[in-house]
Formats: structure tokens, C-alpha cells, sequence
């Protein structure tokens, strides 16, 4: 099977597994009562009116009376042609809702992404090949302490440290204010100031800690896996540089099955992490707004951010099978 | 089945020895006649006995799994349909007052259930438990770990009958006060928080709601991870295509999103986290026992179960699971904490019963006294940390006695 036919293949798979995610996404919220349903109700009983009528009146007004199979067809059409629909709990279309805070949450997310990146895959492989060293200890050691640590508890440890008690603390006469940085996130201040840079350093390290112990952890076992290997040592006979072993033979085998792991943790790490983060910190971002929907009985912008991971994953999947076969000349493509 | 597994296939197939078994050959009468065997030739083995023995010693676990299954199925009927609806389950005034919930009903289960077959596992191979056993006790991080798990499982499961529930102990005119560590008395050795409530107490209880996690999600996704993984990697073709692309979308629809979806659409409840969790979390363990199980469907002595007549059912029961047991073990503690960690995450932004009372929700009420009592935040979020490293370090230990090519 050739590289074409291949990539065809997988973004055909792609395709499908968004539509049966979609489907899924339907089938749970029609089995399930509508909790906005149920608010209307509860307010029309409070107001001494029939809970029943308010609740048929919410439903029709939604279109939800009809038949499951018109539902579907029209919860398809609009999820695809990204009619969206309204967001009660922002008053506001769910796109415009989306649009104002995605841009909150990048602003942290994508720092804590890239640090992860290159200080979790930099410490990890370095780690693996000076094995049993103090470096190795201190690392791995560090690595557990970052992924045990709850980031919720993290972030008002930071919180209390930082912003409470450097406040006023001095070390050898030297004031550690400037180490104490703003602990609620203003979202007036421009994007591309130093006020704004230090408001995100605290979320941006809570976020980064997990997700930069656990690729510290995977790219260690991973890069073990191979120092070993023949043709690691093959390049070490031919003279090449202990660097030029690490990032040509070791690095490129090992980035297959850490890329693997590297799009699930974005997903995992960084939805759960920035839902906690933009909680904590105040950030008007999509994790808040995700939060503020579940609250406020939202049905539509809840079903939207829901899709969202699962949409970056399938994309995310569906790049890394490619990046397979290119970075692992041993994997062919009848494999799959 | 006669002379199925013969000894010299022992290589890695018994679990490691995660409890208090430092049983070295002395008791265990198969393995007597294990080291006998060894040294008399393969045809003077009297395979009969050793079968026969073997046998009983399963036997015996299997009907203590059985009759404690009885039990617990007699109290739930006795629970169900003779004790009314709302009323406690077990009632002695001034004793002990105790309404069973789902979630304890499905935690009982899974411990009688886990118990009789890690204990199974563990007697089955006595000589392979002690050699696992020698080689974890050399990471001293991981034993002292396992300690400190068996203590908290020990506190979550009978300290909530010893200390009183928290809420019993509303007292605000006792707000506040302040750990021993910072200089309070011995009265209430963590402090109190915001309504007087002793810290100790809510830790107590926040460790049974860690360890019900913990322990029931992890076995429910230990059980289907097992059974999907065996079965694609034995039957192969179609099979193993539908349930492995099934897998990658599970992996698709992060399980910690499901779970917020799902609380979105049937409000909060600890049932609900623990069963998603176990019924979604299942995939990576799936994945990993579907490659294990392929390298051992290559062994001989499946190859000889085979031409023995087994079925292929057969075989996956009784040669492909219990030798992929070392790898499921070490992939579930490796899954505790993340389930754990969820919970937590989940009860911190509070999504959780109100009777609930988990170290997530502790940490998030102490949030706003954190400059004045910073305890009320901290007592709880260490022993979660110190929980989920545990597990971790466990984890790991485990991995690396069970790994072949460890071997000194």
C-alpha cells in the first residue's frame, strides 16, 4: 500500500470517527432528561403555573418535541455547518461566546504546551542517557513529584507562597517582591505587555507541571527503550557524536510512540488542567466559559466545548499517523 | 487438561507479592512438589497430583469467593427488599447506624472479588511471588509507599466506624483551630476548619472516598481492558480490528470530559464518576494486554494447549490471562492515581454529593482562609499527594521487579 492511499485511508477513518463521536454526543442527550427542561419547570412551579406546560413549551421552543430522527439529521446538519446556536448563559451566539475566550485560554495554554515540549522531552532524554547519575535521581524524582501533585492544590499553594508571603518577605536583606506575582488574571491588560507575561506565569506553570513531569517520564522510558539498541550502537561504530546519536537515531524512533502519548496528554493535561487553572486564576477563557455553562444549565455551549477535545483528537490522531510512517521507516503502511 | 503448563514455563507468569506473602516455598505443597519435580526427570512427575493439588488450592479460594459473593447477595436482597426505603441498612442505636449506597455495595463486591483472585494469583506460584517480592524490596521508596497505601486503605475501610462523621461535629464555636505542627494542642492533632469540623475526620472520610475510587474504578477497568485485550489479540482478524478501532475512539473521547458531560446531564454523583471512570479508562490497559497477550500466543506452551485439544477459549482463560497478569497489575497501579487525581479534580469544582467527603472538596472550601488557616487547604491536598506518589512509585517498583530484562 502506498504513502497516498495510506493517508487516504486514515482521513477516512477520521472522518468516520467524527461522526460516530457526534452521534454519540446525540444519542447521550436524548436519553437524558434536558437539565434546562427541568429549570423551567422548576421555575414555573415556583411561580404557581403547570411545570408540565413550561417544560413542553422549553422543549418546543427548542425544537426537541419532534420526532429523534429529524433531531439528529438537524443536530448533525448544524454541528457540521457550524451553526451553533445560542448560549443562554452568555446571551450571546455560542460562536461569539467561543470567540471571545479562546484567545485567554491560548495565551497560557500554548507556553505550557511549548514547555512541556522541550524541557519535559530535553530533561527526559538527557535523564536516559546519563542513567544513574545525580542528574537521573533528581529528575526522575522531580518527575514524580510533578505528576502526584493535584494542580488544583498546586495552583492556591502558588497562590498562598507568592502571592501572600513575598509579599513581604526578604532573603539576605533582598526583598522577594518581584518574585510575587498577580494571582487573579485581568483581562484588560494588553496581550503582548510585561504586566501581562507576569499575570500568566503562575497559570502557566501549573498547567506545564504534569504535563512536563510525564513527558519528562515517558521520553526517559522511551529513550531507554533504544540506547541500547543495535542500531544505536551501529552509529556509535561509525563514529558518530554522542549528540548526533541522541537526536538522529535515538530522538526520531523514540518520537513515534511519544507523540502518541504527547496528543493524548495535550488533551487530557490541558482540558482538565485549564478548566482548574481559569477557576482558580480567573481567567475569562474557554475553560470558565465551559464551567459557567455547566452551571447555568447551557445546553448548547456545554455540547459544543464537549466536541472540542474530541475534535483536536481525531485531527491530532490522524497527523500523528502520518508523522508515522515518516518519522519510522520500519513501519509500513499495510500495518494499519 | 493434564500436564498443561509444565513447570519450565514459569518464566514470568505469577504476580508480584504486593501484600504481607513473604512466603518462601515453605508452606506451599505444590511448590514442594514443584522443586521435586525439578530434580526427578519430566516423566517421573505424577502430573495427576500435582494437577490434583493445584487444584485444591484454587478450590479453596474460589469457594471463598463464592460464599462471600453469597453473602454479600443475601445482605443487598436483606438491604433491597426488607429494610423500607430511607431507613439505615444496619440500625443498633448507639452502636452503629450505616445506610449501604450503591457506590459501597459495588466497592464490597469488587474487594471481595479482588481479593479472592490477587490471593489466587498470589498462592498459585509461591516461588514466582517471593522472587517478585525480593526484587521490589529492593526500592525502599516503594515499600515504605506500599505501607503508607495499606494504612490509608485500612483507615478509609474501617475509620469512618471508629471516628464520627464529620458533619456530626458542626461546632463553630471551635473554628479555626490550629494543627500541632503550628503550635495547636493534641485535641485536634490537623486542626479544624471553617465549622469546627476536626481536619482528622474529614481526612478519615476523604480516604474511603480516595480508595472506593481507586480501587472500584480500576477494577471494573482492569476487567474489561483484560478481557478486550485477550480476546483481539487471540482471535486476531476482524475481531481484533472492530475492538481495537473501538479503542481509538474511546481514546478520542477523553474520559475526564465524558465524565463532566455526564454530571452536566445527571448532576452529581459519586456512583456515576466511579463507574465512567472504570467503563471509559480502560483503553490503555486494553491496548497493553492486547501486545502482551500477542507475545505470548507465540510461546509453546500455548502451542501445546492447543494440540492438547483446548478450545480457544480455553486457552485465552487459562494460558493468555493468568500470564498477562504481572502487566495488568502493574498497568492498574499505575491507573489508580490518575483516577484518583480525577475525582478529586472533579469534588475541587464541585461536582460531587453533598455527603461526599472528598479531599477535592476539603481543599476547595479551605481555599478562601488560605492566609489566615492555611491548614484547612494543606492537611488534605498532602495526604492526596503523598496518596497518588504512592501509587506511583508502587507502580513503578512493580514494573521494574516484573521486567525480564531487570534481572541481576
Amino acid at each position: 500500500m502506498g504513502l497516498k492511499r495510506y493517508a487516504a485511508r486514515r482521513v477516512a477513518w477520521a472522518a468516520v470517527a467524527t461522526w460516530i463521536a457526534v452521534s454519540a454526543t446525540f444519542v447521550l442527550l436524548w436519553l437524558s432528561p434536558d437539565p434546562g427542561a427541568d429549570v423551567a419547570a422548576a421555575e414555573a412551579a415556583a411561580q404557581g403555573l403547570s411545570p408540565e406546560q413550561a417544560q413542553e413549551r422549553y422543549l418546543a421552543a427548542r425544537g426537541l418535541d419532534r420526532p429523534a430522527h429529524v433531531q439528529y439529521l438537524d443536530f448533525v446538519t448544524s454541528v457540521f455547518t457550524l451553526d451553533w446556536g445560542w448560549s443562554v448563559s452568555q446571551n450571546e451566539p455560542v460562536m461569539e461566546a467561543l470567540g471571545e475566550s479562546w484567545g485567554h485560554t491560548v495565551q497560557y495554554a500554548v507556553p505550557a504546551m511549548a514547555v512541556s515540549v522541550v524541557v519535559g522531552y530535553g530533561v527526559g532524554l538527557y535523564t536516559a542517557v546519563n542513567q544513574h547519575t545525580a542528574a537521573d535521581y533528581v529528575g526522575s524524582f522531580v518527575a514524580y513529584v510533578g505528576i502526584s501533585i493535584p494542580n488544583f492544590w498546586f495552583a492556591i499553594v502558588l497562590i498562598l507562597v507568592s502571592g501572600v508571603w513575598f509579599q513581604d518577605a526578604t532573603v539576605l536583606g533582598l526583598s522577594l517582591e518581584p518574585l510575587s506575582f498577580r494571582t487573579f488574571y485581568d483581562p484588560s491588560i494588553d496581550t503582548f505587555t510585561v504586566a501581562n507575561a507576569r499575570q500568566l506565569v503562575l497559570p502557566t506553570t501549573v498547567l506545564a507541571t504534569a504535563s512536563v513531569a510525564s513527558q519528562m517520564r515517558y521520553s526517559r522510558a522511551e529513550a531507554l527503550e533504544y540506547v541500547a539498541a543495535d542500531f544505536v550502537r551501529t552509529a556509535r561504530a561509525k563514529g558518530a557524536s554522542g549528540w548526533r546519536i541522541l537526536t538522529r537515531h535515538v530522538f526520531r524512533v523514540a518520537l513515534v510512540p511519544l507523540s502518541t502519548i504527547l496528543v493524548v496528554q495535550v488533551l487530557t493535561v490541558l482540558f482538565a488542567g485549564s478548566i482548574v487553572v481559569e477557576q482558580i486564576f480567573a481567567i475569562p477563557g474557554l475553560g470558565r466559559l465551559y464551567l459557567d455553562a455547566i452551571r447555568g444549565n447551557d445546553t448548547q455551549l456545554v455540547l459544543v466545548i464537549t466536541l472540542f477535545p474530541v475534535v483536536i483528537a481525531i485531527l491530532g490522531n490522524l497527523l500523528q499517523d502520518l508523522a508515522y510512517v515518516i518519522l519510522d521507516p520500519r513501519i509500513d503502511y499495510g500495518d494499519r | 487438561m493434564t500436564g498443561n503448563t509444565p513447570p519450565a514455563n514459569d518464566t514470568s507468569d505469577a504476580p508480584p507479592a504486593n501484600g504481607t506473602s513473604d512466603a518462601p516455598p515453605a508452606n506451599g505443597t505444590s511448590d514442594e512438589t514443584r522443586s521435586d519435580a525439578t530434580r526427578r526427570t519430566f516423566e517421573g512427575i505424577d502430573w495427576e497430583r500435582v494437577d490434583a493439588e493445584r487444584g485444591l488450592a484454587i478450590t479453596r479460594w474460589a469457594a471463598a469467593e463464592a460464599l462471600a459473593l453469597v453473602g454479600l447477595v443475601a445482605l443487598l436482597g436483606y438491604d433491597a427488599l426488607v429494610v423500607a426505603d430511607g431507613e439505615p441498612t444496619v440500625d443498633v442505636p448507639g452502636v452503629l447506624t450505616w445506610d449501604v449506597t450503591g457506590v459501597q455495595w459495588l466497592f464490597a463486591l469488587v474487594l471481595v472479588v479482588g481479593v479472592a483472585r490477587v490471593g489466587r494469583l498470589l498462592t498459585r506460584r509461591p516461588r514466582m511471588a517471593a522472587r517478585y517480592w525480593r526484587q521490589f524490596r529492593r526500592n525502599r521508596a516503594a515499600v515504605a509507599s506500599l505501607w503508607f497505601l495499606l494504612a490509608v486503605f485500612a483507615v478509609g475501610l474501617v475509620g469512618p466506624l471508629v471516628w464520627k462523621n464529620p458533619n456530626e461535629l458542626l461546632d463553630f464555636g471551635r473554628a479555626y483551630r490550629k494543627p500541632v505542627v503550628a503550635g495547636g494542642s493534641w485535641t485536634y492533632p490537623l486542626g479544624t476548619d471553617a465549622q469546627g469540623r476536626p481536619l482528622w475526620n474529614l481526612v478519615v472520610y476523604g480516604m474511603r472516598v480516595s480508595m472506593v475510587v481507586g480501587v472500584t474504578a480500576t477494577f471494573i477497568a482492569v476487567t474489561l481492558g483484560t478481557v478486550v485485550g485477550s480476546v483481539a489479540a487471540h482471535f486476531g482478524g476482524y475481531v481484533d480490528e472492530v475492538l481495537m478501532r473501538y479503542v481509538d475512539l474511546q481514546q478520542t473521547f477523553p474520559v475526564f470530559v465524558l465524565l463532566l458531560f455526564a454530571l452536566y446531564l445527571y448532576g452529581p454523583s459519586l456512583l456515576l464518576v466511579v463507574v465512567l471512570y472504570g467503563a471509559f479508562g480502560w483503553e490503555g490497559i486494553g491496548r497493553l494486554v492486547r501486545s502482551e497477550a500477542l507475545q505470548r500466543g507465540e510461546a509453546g506452551y500455548v502451542d501445546a494447549a492447543a494440540a492438547a485439544g483446548a478450545s480457544r477459549w480455553w486457552v485465552v482463560r487459562h494460558h493468555v490471562i493468568p500470564n498477562v497478569s504481572g502487566t495488568v497489575i502493574t498497568a492498574a497501579t499505575l491507573a489508580v492515581p490518575t483516577f484518583v487525581l480525577g475525582e478529586a479534580t472533579l469534588a475541587f469544582l464541585g461536582f460531587t454529593d453533598p455527603d461526599v467527603f472528598s479531599w477535592g472538596r476539603t481543599i476547595a472550601a479551605g481555599r478562601g482562609d488560605l492566609a489566615t488557616a492555611w491548614w484547612v487547604s494543606t492537611v488534605p491536598g498532602v495526604f492526596l499527594f503523598l496518596t497518588v506518589m504512592a501509587f506511583f512509585f508502587v507502580g513503578d517498583a512493580l514494573n521494574d521487579a516484573m521486567d525480564p530484562r531487570r534481572e541481576r
